[in-house]
């Protein structure tokens, strides 16, 4: 359930070569057509940092002695910045001395091979940095899936709220969070059987997933409780997409118990501009939970959200 | 110093492959031979040096190992040599040599 964009794909992996030499370029376009991999290149450091930023290619080749900024510069850039520090690197070098080799290493580097290459052995080296960098991305992906409901983990929530929590603030971009709870799924448990019950946890992810948008991020929080993170929503369009989800989960019927409905109830978060923000993600997920038990306590099956200024959100408004 | 055989190349130039890195490098090397006398001329070091490096690297790929060898003696006297090679006879004959080569290479070319 997880979307397609975070999960292992099947397209042909991109590999970034950084070199300034234009005859490593040629040698390697003609010499690494027959593999399985989209090549592009740039022919500098820094250039090379900015495309991989842009492109998050699945391997870097990289030369050390470049100019504008050498490849230990351009490294040490890559493994700072977030989105480009797992990407595996392998340097190219001419500069051979074990001195070269071990500084590349311990800056992250994976793989180190000299010029003039020996090409089968390069193309080997390829095939084994994307393999393993393939297996890695799957494990790490694996670890942040709930394998129940197919939605992201708990684990995976913490680390991404706190995220576009920064970001939001940092561009002032808008953000809401809801925290959803199913209304008396114990009795769902007790009455039809823990079968039921993960049908039923399965089937409310499935109408998470389908109501809310692409850029939306769905978790599985705990037991029965889901918490979606809305970036660059405002709070009354996070509204109508709870609303959606609040109105979707009512009107199904479930085949192990067709008279039996299941509702839910969510509390609702968001600022329209991040840059006001002045709570922290932790106060933030109590003001949630505060809204949840409001909904609860005021009959369940609804919504009760709040600004993050501490304004009540009018229901009426969600549009 | 006689003309080495195009057969020389260490890279078969009837692969339709190997022939094109063969010709592309070719078709490189006038621009490469201008950048060394320029920097001969200007007693440019690093201009060299750099250029000695690339040589190295990239001229047995293409299927010219003799000049990536020259140039890796060449770029090992570079470093010997300090700041400026203005009175260093032996780095003057290496990249004279080096030129030579490139020169009949290109004097010889099986693609002009």
């Amino acid at each position: 359930m997880v979307d397609d964009q975070t999960l292992q794909s099947d397209e042909t992996p991109v590999v970034l070569l950084v070199d300034d030499s234009q005859f490593v370029h040629r040698i390697l376009e003609s010499r690494l057509r027959s593999e399985s991999i989209a090549l592009i290149g740039e022919y500098d450091g820094q250039a090379g940092f900015n495309r991989a930023k842009n492109e998050l290619p699945s391997l870097i080749l990289l030369d050390l002695d470049m100019p504008v900024m050498d490849g230990y510069e351009t490294i040490r850039a890559l493994k700072e910045e977030a989105s480009t520090r797992d990407i595996p690197i392998i340097v190219l070098s001419g500069m051979n001395t074990s001195q070269d080799k071990v500084a590349a290493f311990d800056l992250g580097a994976v793989d180190f091979v000299t010029k003039p290459f020996e090409l089968s052995e390069l193309r080997a080296r390829i095939r084994s940095s994307l393999k393993m960098s393939a297996l890695l991305k799957m494990l790490s992906q694996k670890a942040q899936i709930d394998g129940l409901s197919g939605l992201f983990n708990r684990a995976y929530f913490d680390h991404r709220f706190k995220e576009e929590f920064d970001r939001a603030l940092r561009h002032g971009h808008a953000l809401s969070m809801a925290l959803i709870d199913l209304d008396h799924f114990k009795s769902v448990n007790d009455t039809y059987g823990h079968p039921a019950g993960d049908s039923v946890i399965t089937g409310v992810a499935q109408i998470i997933q389908a109501q809310c948008r692409n850029i939306d991020i769905a978790c599985r929080y705990g037991g029965e409780e889901f918490v979606l993170i809305m970036p660059e929503t405002t709070p009354e369009q996070a509204m109508a997409v709870c609303e959606r989800i609040r109105l979707a989960c009512e009107n199904k019927s479930w085949p192990q118990h067709p008279s039996r409905a299941v509702t839910l109830s969510c509390g609702l978060i968001g600022t329209e501009d991040g840059s006001s923000i002045t709570s922290t993600p932790t106060a933030i997920l109590e003001s949630v939970d505060k809204c949840l038990y409001q909904a609860k306590q005021a009959g369940r099956n609804r919504i009760t959200g709040v600004y993050m200024s501490g304004t009540p959100i009018d229901i009426s408004k969600a549009g | 110093m006689t003309a080495p055989d195009p057969n020389a190349f260490s890279l078969d130039i009837n692969d339709p492959d190997d022939a094109e890195l063969i010709e592309y490098f070719l078709d490189e090397l006038p621009e490469k031979i201008e950048i060394i006398n320029t920097a001969k001329a200007g007693d440019d070091v690093e201009a060299l040096s750099r250029i000695a490096h690339q040589l190295k690297g990239a001229a047995p790929g293409f299927g010219f190992p003799t000049i990536g060898s020259a140039a890796e003696v060449l770029e090992g006297s570079l470093k010997e040599a300090g700041g400026s090679i203005q009175d260093v006879e032996q780095v003057k004959s290496e990249i004279d040599s080096l030129l030579a080569l490139c020169q009949s290479f290109i004097d010889t070319n099986p693609f002009a």
